[in-house]
């Protein structure tokens, strides 16, 4: 549980009335969800829902079209609050998006030296730090060509926890990866989820949710359809859409 | 096959000149003589003209064809348009008129600005290879850049980087090997084009080759002689280009 402290906000993330098209589609219908801090939501529902969508605004990586998005009690509008939002806010793709140019080291320090002004020590120590939190600090010198899919998303996960985020987005982390890599990237996931990171996953893995989850949302057609604990969201679905997109997830 | 052909054809038709058919007369650029010496001496004496006219033009080009690119990649439009204008109308004018109108005209523009700037040949050239050729540099940025999956970007912007810091630190670095192929190729095309520079006076290759033929009658010797002076030049940097991608290219499967 995190430590409510005086001049924090009160919620991590409140988004309000959001919008979003892209052309004439509505990729967002009035959108509204407030996270508290500490709080791990698992976003879910079918492919073109508006999932990543959602969790693409949260640090303005797509630009809305109308409603607000508050980040830490920082109001989204200008490039200087996109700044500072993308500063507290960490994100993880689907495809990694390591930088395949640089080694594992200087992927995870160039942020911190270029965005933060660390110097090159602190940099690195910091990097080593969270390369062993990922359990792989042998792979430093490697570029990420040289690593598997699951030890890619571990780095690009320490990668975004050297610019020490309050919160973290999961886009998909682990739909890209062979079955048998996906268990690591999800214990890493847990294991920053315990450490009380506030944090926004949209996967289809519903183990992972039951396990990690204080909250599920279910997106349908751009749209919050349901929302509710794992175990309301599990055991008893409210709404019939959500109960068919279960039933065919959970199927096999 | 064809290109075997055209080799043996081409040995052939010079060869014929060893013989004593008097069509080709290489007595002109004879080493062994005074004044073949002298003669080659004079051609060859065009190269470093040649060479620092297309060195200059061609990193003027590169620079100007990165700072046309750049903005035309903007999301806003306004910013973006500028730069396809400028392609778009720079590469629509043939180097030729566009070298007796910076040659000839451009001083006059400055001159009625109040601005008395002498363009001798040499800048002439330099400035009209430069702004012509950056339209093509700048479509070939353009596209190398673009050959960057979008993710890069969006991963940069996540960790804080700005703008100018993403460009120089994560995807120029990526980006240079797919543009160094097509960027050396459009040198090349800048050696070959300089060439025109001849018509405004510069002592360059073509220029000298031009002078020597109006006093020894021997155009088609001395014209040979140009284009094998342009094929060892465009041959050097062919090597040196190959050298440089296979360096690169080491570099990033370490």
């Amino acid at each position: 549980m995190p430590e409510p402290t005086a001049q924090r906000a009160t919620n991590a993330i409140e988004i309000k009335g959001l919008n979003k098209w892209f052309g004439p589609f509505q990729a967002l219908k009035d959108v509204d969800l407030t996270v508290a801090h500490g709080e791990r939501i698992v976003v879910c529902g079918p492919s073109g829902s508006g999932k990543s969508t959602l969790i693409r605004c949260v640090n303005s990586l797509e630009a809305h079209d109308s409603g607000t998005i508050t980040v830490d009690g920082t109001r989204m509008g200008n490039a200087a609050s996109i700044e500072a939002i993308r500063a507290e806010v960490g994100m993880v793709f689907q495809q990694f998006n390591l930088f395949p140019h640089l080694t594992i080291l200087e992927n995870l320090t160039l942020g911190p030296m270029k965005a933060r002004g660390l110097s090159r020590a602190e940099a690195e120590a910091r990097a080593m730090k969270y390369l062993e939190r990922v359990r792989i600090p042998e792979q430093a010198d490697k570029k990420s060509g040289a690593l598997s899919g699951g030890q890619q998303q571990r780095v690009a996960i320490a990668r975004s926890l050297c610019m020490e985020p309050r919160i973290m987005l999961f886009d998909e982390p682990t739909s890209a990866l062979d079955p048998e890599m996906i268990a690591e990237v999800l214990d890493v996931i847990v294991d920053l989820a315990t450490s009380g990171m506030t944090m926004i996953v949209v996967t289809h893995e519903m183990g992972f949710a039951r396990r990690a989850a204080d909250r599920m949302v279910f997106m349908d057609h751009g749209a919050i359809v349901e929302t509710g604990t794992p175990q309301e969201f599990f055991e008893a679905p409210k709404t019939e859409r959500c109960r068919t997109f279960l039933n065919q997830i959970l199927r096999h | 096959m064809s290109t075997r052909l055209f080799l043996t054809l081409a040995c052939l038709t010079l060869l014929a000149g060893c013989g004593n058919s008097g069509v080709w007369g290489w007595y002109v650029i004879d080493p062994t003589t005074p004044t073949g010496m002298s003669n080659i001496r004079f051609l060859l004496n065009g190269f470093g003209a040649t060479i620092v006219l297309s060195l200059t033009a061609a990193a003027l080009s590169m620079t100007l064809g990165l700072m046309v690119a750049l903005p035309g990649m903007s999301t806003n439009r306004w910013i973006r348009m500028p730069s396809r204008i400028y392609i778009e109308f720079i590469r629509a004018i043939p180097l030729l008129p566009m070298l007796f109108w910076v040659f000839y005209g451009l001083p006059v523009v400055l001159q009625s600005m109040g601005i008395t700037l002498r363009i001798d040949a040499f800048w002439g050239a330099v400035i009209t290879l430069a702004i012509s050729d950056s339209a093509f540099t700048a479509e070939i940025y353009r596209s190398g850049i673009q050959s960057i999956a979008r993710g890069q970007t969006e991963a940069a912007k996540t960790i804080g980087l700005t703008y100018s810091q993403t460009m120089r630190y994560v995807i120029l670095p990526q980006a240079i090997r797919r543009i160094l192929p097509p960027l050396a190729n459009q040198f090349i095309y800048i050696v070959k084009m300089s060439a025109f520079a001849s018509v405004i006076g510069m002592q360059e290759l073509t220029r000298r080759a031009n002078e020597l033929v109006v006093t020894e009658y021997r155009p088609l010797e001395i014209y040979t002689l140009l284009i094998l002076e342009y094929l060892v030049l465009v041959l050097i940097i062919s090597f040196f280009v190959r050298w440089l991608e296979r360096k690169m290219g080491a570099d990033e499967s370490r």
